[in-house]
């Protein structure tokens, strides 16, 4: 029989409750280990600390698209006033507040970019841009030039300090209120982080945009695709979601959330999932189809490698059916989106091929030099593949280190958000 | 019975209609008329109840297991026909046939390029499996239904909850039913009573419906009668726009005066008016004759006249011969000149083989294009660089003039080539094959 439920937490409040103390040095070893692994494996490749950094950006790019994931699903939850997700969104909140401790973790790159090497981006090459000699100085494409204006170390350096600068803002005031709303029950609170919801939704499109630029795809300094962020976007809402998920998951399984989540949330964020599966899976065609369509070289090269590469092609095919295919069947109709054990493992499996899709971004334009083709003899097979997935668990391991160490003994839920008795009542058909 | 005095004589008993106050208490008296043991029930709510299917033991739709199905068809028939459209596969075995196109330069068959059809036909299949999928499971449309004739009904759109329990059911009686609602708290009972007046259309409307139907499938069979026939009437022009201007078009005749000595405004009759002469259009003053004669400054043959002494022996000073200069004049060469002279120069050219063989039963007159190989030409003397030059722009016996098509810069960039050509010594002629290809290898190096 139907009963509402009061709206508010009856449960007792529960935080990670020292869980972290024991949980950050222990991860923390973890994403050394991981990582430093991957630096040392990396000596025994051809182009030692390139190989390393490059597959370190990948797994960087990785757990930053989540981060900013979660940013996004705080603010269309406000945005959208959506009583429903109450409950979850102290975890996003969380997770989007990770974002600013991260730029340390990018700092390995940021200085090889303030030194002016080319390790990790080719545009920093001496002479790449408009102020130094390049092969053929007298004659410098003109692209190149045009380029160079946005892409210099100091230029790179300010948009880099503005994006995490950003994020941290975003994440800071979305989780310092609703922590003050906590202890106050001020409701204004949701009133005004619902106004502030708007602008910041721009402030996130317009850092998304050109952090995906920055990050990703200059790495290839002179292919484009207006494409791009939204692609960097969708498959990072969707591992956001993923990430959500796993956390209740965990959380609920060892206690420290019991009754405030319940198989309503995890169906509709099994929808959701789903939905930018699709999202993604849209989005990666669409830039495909219009560069494939047209057949104009100075676009299909990004592409040649990675659907005619020999080690690449099997991968693009592995992306195509596992991260989009095989999800959207595993979180097809009601029945499997409401059984925990297969959202987790459609969780998990989200969150690796999108692991997988950062490595397919990264990692095809190591070796790459200006104007010539893919280097054949990159390979990600054997020891070298152990070493980029090293770094994957590492990083992984330190951002899941960083959510401990903010979750701190902070509650896991909002304790008086005025939607709660929404949230706790939601059901969906 | 008494029940049956108090109604119509033309009605018949299909259920009991209970209302209710609040969600609450429908949502308990469907709870308890499922554990009863009812099955033919429906409860009508202004706004959705959550928790109101499992009360009263609605399964869940098959609608999505349809859509699925029909989405998968429309996968299936979208790929499917773009695959036979495309490909000539088919032909002998189906009645129709496909056209295989190439588009792009992409595959027949190229799955990236069908997958937004496909994809759209998947969306919009399934959008009417959707849509019209409820339809049929609510036995839409149904034009009335017996509910309708109770007036307290209508608040089920408003602020009140019903319950309807129908006479099908096998549980179904009409005093104990009535007292089992009233215990699980029904506010007030009515019976529902369907009409059972004679529901067919008066005979006029369908007459009137038939003749509608005869007059609307009129001007179907007269376009289908007008196909392939032949009509000499002028065409109806509803809009004329600017189809009729008061403008003389390009190479026609001029306008008509009214003096009748000279029928035509000018006296060349034509509507098109010659610049005056001596004017020179934008970027054609072409007052140096060597660079853009080949001739020597002091020179001034007449026409017709060809005189060595005319040519000038050297290339325009303000041009650089070099290795970009001379690959310029090697690709330039290629496009125009090798038809005719060869790759290697040699007059071996596909056109010209082709001419040769015409021209040898008949039925063509051809002047074998020149071996750039030959002493005469090569002689500096007979066949200074101007000559060449001076060749290329205004054509020289059977060969054309190709001062329109190349720019004069690129057509010293092909003399140049032209004379680095010839420094390669080939043989002149090469009318074997054997002998033609090692001589092209040797040109392209």
């Amino acid at each position: 029989m139907h009963k509402t439920r009061p709206a508010q937490i009856t449960s007792p409040v529960v935080s990670l409750n020292g869980g972290q103390v024991k949980a950050i040095p222990m991860l923390a070893i973890a994403g050394a280990i991981g990582i430093g692994l991957a630096l040392a494996i990396s000596f025994t490749t051809e182009v030692p600390i390139k190989r390393f950094l490059m597959s370190y950006l990948a797994s960087f790019c990785f757990v930053l698209s989540i981060g900013v994931g979660c940013l996004f699903f705080v603010t269309i939850m406000h945005l959208t006033r959506a009583g429903w997700s109450a409950t979850v969104r102290r975890i996003a909140e969380i997770y989007a507040m990770c974002l600013l401790p991260m730029f340390i973790l990018f700092l390995p790159i940021l200085v090889t970019v303030i030194a002016g090497w080319d390790t990790v981006y080719e545009w920093n090459e001496v002479g790449y841009s408009a102020h130094g000699a390049k092969v053929d100085s007298a004659n410098p494409p003109p692209i190149e030039v045009l380029k160079g204006a946005f892409l210099n170390p100091m230029w790179f350096t300010i948009r880099i300090l503005a994006y995490f600068g950003i994020w941290g803002l975003l994440g800071y005031t979305y989780l310092s209120r609703s922590l003050k709303q906590d202890e106050t029950g001020d409701k204004t609170i949701t009133a005004k982080l619902q106004g502030l919801a708007a602008p910041f939704l721009l402030m996130f499109a317009v850092t998304v945009i050109f952090s995906s630029f920055d990050l990703e795809m200059s790495l290839s300094p002179l292919w484009f695709s207006t494409m791009f962020p939204v692609y960097f976007f969708a498959g990072g809402f969707g591992a956001a979601l993923c990430t959500i998920l796993l956390t209740c998951m965990y959380l609920q399984r060892s206690g420290r959330v019991t009754d405030e989540i319940t198989i309503e949330h995890y169906h509709d964020l099994g929808k959701l999932m789903q939905g930018f599966v699709i999202f993604w899976g849209y989005i990666a065609f669409s830039q495909f189809l219009l560069i494939w369509y047209a057949n104009i070289p100075e676009e299909t090269f990004w592409y040649n490698p990675r659907i005619n590469g020999a080690g690449w092609k099997p991968m693009t095919y592995v992306l195509l059916i596992g991260h989009l295919f095989v999800p959207f069947f595993l979180l097809m109709g009601r029945a499997l989106r409401r059984n925990k054990k297969l959202l987790t493992f459609s969780a998990i499996w989200i969150l690796c091929l999108h692991w997988l899709d950062h490595y397919w971004l990264v990692m095809p334009e190591y070796g790459r030099t200006l104007h010539q083709g893919i280097n054949e003899s990159f390979t990600f097979t054997g020891l070298a593949a152990i070493g980029d997935l090293a770094c994957g668990i590492g990083m992984a391991a330190l951002f899941v280190a960083l959510f401990c160490w903010i979750a701190g003994d902070r509650a896991l839920v909002p304790l008086k958000d005025p939607r709660l008795g929404e949230a706790l009542n939601h059901e969906v058909h | 019975m008494a029940e049956e005095n108090t109604t119509e004589e033309n009605t018949q008993l299909v259920g009991l209609l209970a209302q209710f106050d609040d969600p609450d208490s429908l949502l308990a008296a469907c709870d308890q008329c499922r554990q009863s043991g009812y099955t033919s029930t429906d409860a009508f709510t202004p706004f959705p109840v959550h928790g109101i299917d499992p009360a009263l033991g609605i399964n869940r739709s098959i609608l999505p297991f349809i859509v699925l199905c029909v989405g998968l068809t429309g996968l299936t028939i979208g790929l499917g026909l773009q695959f036979f459209a495309n490909s000539n596969a088919f032909d002998g075995i189906s009645p129709f046939k496909g056209y295989g196109y190439l588009i792009g330069g992409k595959p027949i068959f190229s799955v990236p390029a069908n997958i937004p059809v496909t994809f759209e036909i998947i969306v919009l299949s399934s959008a009417f499996a959707t849509f019209f999928g409820m339809w049929g499971l609510n036995k839409l449309p149904m034009f009335s239904n017996p509910l309708h004739r109770i007036s307290r009904f209508k608040r089920a759109t408003n602020d009140k909850f019903f319950l309807v329990i129908n006479s099908d059911d096998a549980k179904f009686d009409r005093s104990a039913t009535e007292a089992k609602l009233t215990s699980w708290g029904a506010v007030a009972i009515e019976e529902v009573h369907q009409d059972l007046t004679d529901t067919k259309l008066p005979k006029w409307l369908s007459l009137v419906g038939i003749l509608l139907a005869i007059v609307l499938l009129l001007p179907p069979i007269m376009i289908f009668r007008a196909k392939g026939m032949v009509n000499r009437q002028t065409r109806l022009h509803f809009n004329p726009d600017m189809d009729y201007q008061e403008k003389f078009k390009a190479q026609t005749l001029g306008p008509i005066s009214d003096d009748e000595a000279n029928p035509y405004l000018f006296a060349d009759t034509r509507s098109m008016r010659q610049p005056v002469v001596g004017s020179v259009s934008y970027g054609n003053l072409d007052t140096d004759s060597h660079f853009f004669k080949g001739l020597k400054a002091d020179a001034a043959p007449k026409p017709g006249e060809d005189n060595v002494a005319d040519y000038a022996t050297e290339f325009p000073s303000d041009l650089e011969i070099n290795e970009a200069f001379l690959a310029r004049g090697k690709q330039r060469f290629e496009i125009y000149c090798s038809v005719c002279h060869g790759y290697a120069g040699q007059g071996d050219g596909l056109v010209n083989k082709r001419a040769m063989g015409l021209a040898a039963s008949g039925k063509a007159s051809w002047t074998t294009a020149k071996s750039l190989h030959d002493p005469v030409v090569k002689d500096l003397k007979q066949n200074p660089v101007g000559r060449l030059f001076n060749t290329i722009t205004y054509g020289r016996g059977t060969m054309g003039p190709y001062k329109d098509q190349i720019t004069a810069e690129d057509r010293w960039a092909i003399v140049a080539y032209v004379k680095a050509l010839q420094e390669t010594g080939l043989p002149v002629s090469s009318e074997k094959k054997e002998e033609a290809e090692p001589a092209d290898e040797a040109a392209a190096e």
